[in-house]
């Protein structure tokens, strides 16, 4: 512990922790564009400048470790003028040009500008001309202009994924940032230098030109496409005459799973949440009223008790896991949870997971059966299958099922004609619900975008069956998920904020 | 005034081939520096106050002292042979007439940090310089006084010649480090205390060619033969060099402290063609422009020209007379500045592209009085924002050049 003294105000610190996050963390504004606590400091943007008693010159926060003791100045004249200068050299040969920038609105130029420029503009001589569409591959197309060569980009590719596919390239004011000779852009993780980028030099193929972000309502949600769960902020808008529409996903930083970072594939996973959604209830191939297809799969269920089957999806929150075997049990159905969603070439030593469900850990400690065996065996003596938040039908018609099938799905599939009864659900971001990683963190997906399409939440449709007034997560938890084993000392209000690990005893 | 110690053979005939060079006593001071202890010869060169000639003048044995002794990784000697700051051309000399003289003090030099592989970093347009080198390396080599046993001694050394692609900024240290690991030549982050250079994490240093070449005559004489010489601050002699508008133009080996007058009329025979001294600058472009009436009393060392409002720097001395319009230097110094930066950092990269391009409105008469002051606020970023010493050498030519000069630059705005 060391007590630094900023602008007047005293802060407690870590001993030799680096200034700049000290003074980031309590919220002491330090415009910077190359420093990034996933990258380290470069030093190279010189922002960052704060006067330090007893040096003669400023120094670089980001290069600076704290001391006990220190008395620091970020508000002096001498350093505004040091921060109106360097934003205004950022800007002699940046093309201004906002109003078509996908950045404006979340552009650390921009920001830093109204906050530590708001000077005259002294620039009258001809601005460099850079490329201004490059496509680096993976989605990423680069705006020379707009760069203000803080190397983030680059760092990220020789740091972090270690693929070394971008550089600097030409000395002085012509610098660009530009990919190797006769190399792409092209890892799994590529698309992280959008975010990273602080301006608009770095924009996705896939969101520019959709939105203004300001116009984009952020939720947080935890990451379907594998078992690592990565954290998600999901960017999601209703424009007039629309639905309500997801435009992109970002990572967000938490360090217990993802730290800053989303590889690509979950980033574009959104658009299954918009796109191809099944949009209405059948029954025989027939389009049918909401109303009357849930409860007409109540009674099919309620008919054929031990002679139906609940078939599960790994993608299923650990409240649905919970309330389907609730459900199974009141109405003695019989339960399992094969499913073969892994891929041996996805996972890698990143983040990446062979397992390409989110709550396959879930299922295993409710003790409900996943094997093939199980499932087969199960299979022998059913007339109805309801398979739940999946629609593989061929599976189970490989293994020698034959009988009446029920399918709940989100997304739309095809030959629902030869099915007995199809309901659309909600989608992974449509409902709420926690998840249990490969780590064994348990995390809370906490995003609830309404949509028009209409789709009923698995916890609203078991609780229209059991009756009990259970049907929000919460609620889940206190009919006795709680009681869980797994989750003895762990309670649902925690698991809202934080990524917990479960400790199992 | 002319002192020769690393210019003894200059004027000899072929001495750059290693016959001639033995037979003029390069390669001498080897049996004495056997005999001693890496430690005691570190300590001599320590004693004898050598200052390096890069432009710096930072303390040789100092430096040397930095590396762990004993260190557990190997340890690397570095020469500098970039030189490429305007108006130096002092290390191309040992280069070309002496080459053997470098080689042996770097025999020296790396027995004092028990390196066993040093490098030498040489700019690239030296083609014809860097092939010399090579040459007498190659010599060297034969000769049996590089590799496994230096001149049948229990010392390795191997000496690797490396050419740069043609960056100023590549002989700053830490860039030239970074560029020999095969990096883009960018200046690293200033440590926070003493330490030495990183070569591939491992402790090194960095030293000037002519540096490099004054250890032979310190360890074979001793350090008060060296110290005899020059000043208690600056102790020994330097390669100092005049060009432009100067009748003698040249390099002339100088103990420290000589009168810089003097040396200018004596030795350089005054100005070609009857006109008068206008400006100089003292060591290389990067230092304050001296005018002609500043000159009196300054002697040649860095305490000296400090107190004047400039800096001795490689002792490179560009003179230039009553014909030359200083605006003209200033776009010109501009221009290579420009070139030159390595774009690391925004002050430099943005700031001195800028000025030069302000410098260009104003020479094309386009030019106001608001150009010139924006010019001059600029050095406010120039100066001790950056990440390596380029940006401030650019804030000392807006600042020196136009102050002394005001009435040219002003003639040219509105
Ligand atoms: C922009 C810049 C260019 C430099 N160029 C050279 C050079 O060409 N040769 C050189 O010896 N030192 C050069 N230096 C100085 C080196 O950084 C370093 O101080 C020197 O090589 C150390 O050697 P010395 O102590 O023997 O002088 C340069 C410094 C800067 C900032
Ligand atoms: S493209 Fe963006 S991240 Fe990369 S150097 Fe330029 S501004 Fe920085
Ligand atoms: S001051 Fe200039 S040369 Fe030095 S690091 Fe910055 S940009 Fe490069
Ligand atoms: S954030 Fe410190 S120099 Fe860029």
């Amino acid at each position: 512990m060391a007590i630094i003294t900023v602008d007047g105000r005293e802060i407690n610190v870590k001993d030799d922790a680096l200034l700049i996050d000290e003074l980031l963390a309590n919220d002491v504004s330090v415009p910077h564009f190359c420093y990034h606590p996933a990258l380290g400091k470069d030093g190279n943007c010189r922002m960052c400048m704060v006067e330090i008693e007893g040096q003669k010159r400023p120094q670089i926060a980001c290069d600076t470790p704290v001391k006990d003791g220190m008395i620091i100045r970020t508000q002096s004249e001498n350093i505004a003028r040091v921060k109106r200068q360097m934003l205004e050299l950022e800007l002699v040969n940046h093309p201004i040009d906002c109003p078509i920038c996908d950045q404006a609105g979340e552009c650390s130029l921009q920001n830093f500008y109204m906050e530590a420029g708001l000077y005259d503009s002294r620039v009258d001589i001809a601005k460099n001309k850079k490329q201004k569409h490059v496509d680096l591959g993976a989605n990423v197309i680069l705006d020379q202009e707009r760069c203000v060569l803080c190397t983030r980009c680059v760092r990220f590719t020789s740091n972090i994924t270690k693929t070394h596919e971008l550089g600097v390239v030409v000395r002085n004011d012509h610098s660009f940032i530009s990919t190797f000779p006769g190399i792409k852009l092209s890892n799994p993780y590529a698309m992280n230098v959008i975010d990273l980028c602080p301006v608009g030099a770095l924009t996705s193929k896939d969101f520019r030109f959709t939105q203004r972000v300001w116009f984009l309502k952020p939720q947080e949600a935890i990451c379907d496409g594998c078992s690592r769960g990565c954290s998600l902020l999901v960017d999601h808008n209703r424009e007039k005459y629309k639905d309500d529409l997801i435009y992109r996903y970002r990572p967000k930083h938490n360090d217990a799973v993802n730290g800053y970072f989303i590889c690509d594939y979950g980033r574009l996973n959104y658009k299954k949440e918009n796109d191809n959604r099944l949009k209405f209830a059948y029954i025989r191939g027939m389009e049918s009223e909401f109303e009357y297809a849930t409860l007409k799969l109540e009674r099919l269920l309620k008919r054929y008790n031990s002679k139906a089957l609940l078939l599960i999806s790994p993608t299923l929150s650990l409240e649905e896991i919970y309330r389907l075997k609730k459900l199974s049990q009141k109405l003695d159905l019989d339960i399992n949870s094969f499913d073969e969603n892994f891929d041996e070439s996805f996972g890698d030593d990143m983040l990446r997971q062979n397992d390409k469900t989110p709550n396959r850990r879930a299922i295993e400690l409710q003790g409900i059966e996943s094997s093939k065996e199980d499932l087969q065996k199960k299979l022998k003596d059913k007339d109805f299958v309801l398979l739940i938040n999946r629609a593989d039908v061929d599976m189970i018609k490989d293994l020698g099922y034959d009988g009446s099938i029920g399918v709940l799905s989100s997304s739309d599939f095809l030959h629902k004609d030869k099915l007995d009864i199809i309901i659309p659900v909600a989608s992974h971001t449509q409902r709420d619900g926690t998840f249990i990683n490969c780590d064994d963190f348990i995390q809370y997906s906490k995003c609830q975008i309404k949509r028009d399409i209409e789709s009923i939440k698995i916890l609203d449709l078991v609780e229209g069956i059991l009756n009990d007034g259970v049907s929000t997560c919460e609620a889940v938890w206190d009919s006795g998920l709680k009681e869980e084993n797994f989750l003895k000392d762990i309670n649902f209000n925690d698991v809202r904020f934080n990524s917990i690990k479960i400790e199992l005893k | 005034m002319i002192k020769k110690i690393v210019s003894k053979n200059f004027d000899i005939k072929d001495s750059h081939k290693l016959k001639v060079a033995r037979e003029n006593d390069r390669y001498s001071s080897l049996k004495k520096l056997f005999s001693m202890s890496p430690e005691a010869v570190l300590d001599e060169v320590d004693k004898s106050g050598l200052r390096g000639k890069g432009g710096g003048g930072a303390s040789a044995g100092a430096k040397w002292k930095l590396i762990p002794n004993p260190s557990d990784k190997p340890t690397y000697l570095i020469v500098n042979a970039d030189e490429s700051e305007p108006g130096t051309f002092k290390d191309r000399q040992i280069l070309e007439y002496d080459p053997h003289l470098l080689i042996e003090g770097i025999i020296c030099s790396s027995y004092a940090i028990k390196s066993n592989h040093a490098y030498i970093y040489i700019r690239g347009e030296y083609v014809f310089w860097a092939k010399r080198l090579q040459t007498a390396i190659d010599e060297a080599y034969e000769a049996g006084i590089l590799g496994d046993n230096v001149l049948g001694y229990d010392y390795k050394l191997e000496v690797t010649l490396h050419r740069g692609a043609g960056a100023y900024i590549c002989g700053e240290k830490s860039a030239l480090v970074e560029s020999l690991e095969g990096k883009r030549g960018h200046p690293r982050l200033k440590p926070k205390q003493k330490e030495p250079e990183w070569f591939f994490d491992c402790p090194s240093v960095v030293n000037n060619v002519e540096t490099i070449s004054s250890v032979p005559f310190i360890i074979k004489e001793g350090f008060e033969a060296y110290r005899a010489y020059g000043t208690e601050k600056n102790p020994g002699t330097m390669l100092f060099g005049m060009s432009g508008h100067i009748k003698n133009p040249g390099i002339y080996e100088l103990e420290f402290g000589t009168n810089m007058l003097e040396f200018i009329n004596k030795i350089g025979g005054g100005m070609r063609d009857g006109k008068k001294l206008k400006a100089l600058v003292p060591g290389g472009s990067s230092c304050h422009v001296l005018k002609a009436d500043e000159l009196e009393g300054i002697t040649l060392d860095y305490e000296s020209l400090k107190a004047h409002g400039s800096s001795l720097g490689t002792g490179g001395m560009i003179l230039m007379d009553e014909t030359v319009f200083m605006p003209k230097v200033v776009k010109n110094l501009f221009e290579f500045y420009h070139h030159e930066s390595c774009g690391q950092c925004t002050p430099c990269r943005e700031g001195v592209s800028w000025s030069d391009k302000l410098m260009g409105k104003i020479l094309d008469g386009n030019g106001t009085k608001k150009d010139l002051d924006t010019l001059l606020s600029l050095s406010f970023l120039l100066n001790g924002k950056s990440i390596c010493v380029f940006a401030p050498s650019v804030a000392f030519i807006i600042d020196s050049y136009i102050n002394k000069f005001k009435d040219e630059f002003y003639s040219l705005v509105k």
